[in-house]
């Protein structure tokens, strides 16, 4: 082998020797928190469909700004409609630190839920994605005007979203799905079991019409 | 010349001269690789950015997750440059330098002018890249995988045609300059693997917070 090889392919070595020393020194999740007894649904989730039993649970991890999400968005609007009431059906606020307005949607969401509006925001959010996504500055006053559009009082939207506990509760549910093994959005488990990326209708209904069957 | 060996010359003329051989014959052969290979990830590209332009929510086959993410880049600002698609470009260019590059593979000798056309060229595209990859890493703050193919391939390509250049004389260097010329010619692969190398260091430091949420 030539020195200039040998020099090339000891570089790349050294850097990737390198990288594995940092990463296992410094890894653990970033985002602040991990929940010490993670949960994928608490008393405080959020419930787009409630079941009396508790045969099929979905629970989906999701960022408002994340493209992926509005992808998936038709999918789980059409399961929610069509196992209303039959299955439980969860949404966990996971902001993905790369998204300029995920935080800030995430915060208007749940302080739109205060005001029991939490479907209804839910919705605006992804209907909306395309006008405030991607954008590098903030979108909170458009989030304002969203409330005022859903009939919210404002003030009171205004308080809940500038409220610590709004934050925190954005964070405990990332925390959750940072212990969880959630690495991006969205991310969807069912009965506990993480579905492969952006599972589609088809797949879904499968899988939960056989949970419905069951015994 | 004087009593001390200079670098270049502890692995004796032979080795520098051998390398700038070396230079001479593959340099076709480089250019047509490295062009071709930009030329298929730019025509990918291309695909893909209609298909996003038919429908907006398509979810580009190159969306893997929140940091590769090729939609997210594909409808920013930067994606049109000039104000057209940047893929054009790519496909315009890279096939010219294919062609160019097989040329010279093939025997023909191109002027001292053609090369420095040629010079031109890749100098742009290495000065464009390096401004897309500051936007991506930084203002869009996401990847896209078969930009980053570009990437390398335009990297390689100023290497080896500014070493060529240099060496065979099309573009004339100060004397004083021959024996660091020779080095770099030596070490041509270690030029581009440090070049490389920085970006990919650039890369896990951008999104270190997102690599260290992986488990």
């Amino acid at each position: 082998m030539t020195q200039n090889a040998k020099i090339s392919l000891a570089l790349v070595f050294l850097v990737i020797l390198g990288g594995i020393t940092f990463f296992s020194l410094e890894s653990g999740p970033a985002s602040s928190e991990v929940a010490e007894n993670p949960e994928l649904v608490r008393a405080d989730s959020h419930m787009l469909s409630t079941a009396e039993d508790d045969r099929v649970n979905l629970v989906e991890f999701l960022d408002f700004e994340c493209e992926a999400c509005l992808a998936q968005f038709p999918t789980m609007e059409r399961i929610r409609e069509e196992y209303a009431g039959r299955i439980n059906f969860a949404i966990r606020y996971f902001p993905l630190p790369g998204h300029s307005n995920s935080e800030n949607a995430a915060k208007a969401v749940e302080a739109a839920s205060k005001q029991g509006a939490f479907e209804e925001m839910y919705v605006k959010m992804y209907e909306t994605q395309g006008e405030w996504g991607e954008s590098q500055d903030s979108k909170a006053d458009l989030f304002v005007e969203f409330a005022r559009e859903l009939g919210l009082d404002e003030r009171q939207f205004l308080n809940d979203v500038n409220d610590p506990k709004t934050a925190e509760r954005v964070a405990k549910d990332q925390a959750d799905g940072n212990a969880l093994g959630v690495q991006g959005t969205p991310t969807i488990f069912l009965n506990g079991e993480e579905l492969p990326s952006l599972p589609s209708y088809e797949m879904l209904s499968e899988k939960i019409d056989a949970l419905l069957e069951e015994k | 010349m004087s009593t001390e060996p200079s670098l270049a010359e502890i692995g004796g003329r032979g080795a520098a001269a051998d390398s700038a051989r070396f230079l001479g014959r593959a340099i076709g052969v480089i250019i047509a690789l490295a062009s071709l290979v930009a030329f298929a990830a730019a025509v990918i590209l291309m695909v893909e950015k209609l298909m996003l332009i038919n429908d907006p929510g398509y979810v580009p086959s190159c969306s893997i997750n929140p940091i590769l993410s090729c939609g997210s880049i594909m409808e920013s600002d930067q994606a049109e440059a000039f104000g057209f698609p940047n893929p054009l470009l790519g496909i315009v260019g890279f096939g010219t330098l294919a062609i160019a590059g097989a040329s010279v593979a093939l025997g023909v000798k191109f002027p001292r002018r053609a090369w420095l056309a040629i010079q031109a060229a890749v100098s742009f595209a290495f000065l464009f890249v390096c401004w897309l990859i500051f936007q991506s890493l930084y203002r869009i703050e996401a990847l896209c995988p078969y930009c980053m193919v570009v990437w390398v391939a335009v990297f390689a390509l100023f290497t080896y045609v500014t070493l060529f250049n240099l060496s065979s004389g099309n573009i004339r260097t100060p004397a004083s300059l021959k024996p660091a010329l020779e080095m770099a010619v030596r070490y041509h692969g270690v030029i581009l693997t440090v070049g490389l190398l920085a970006v990919v260091l650039l890369i896990a430091e951008a999104f270190w917070d997102y690599w260290r949420t992986l488990p």
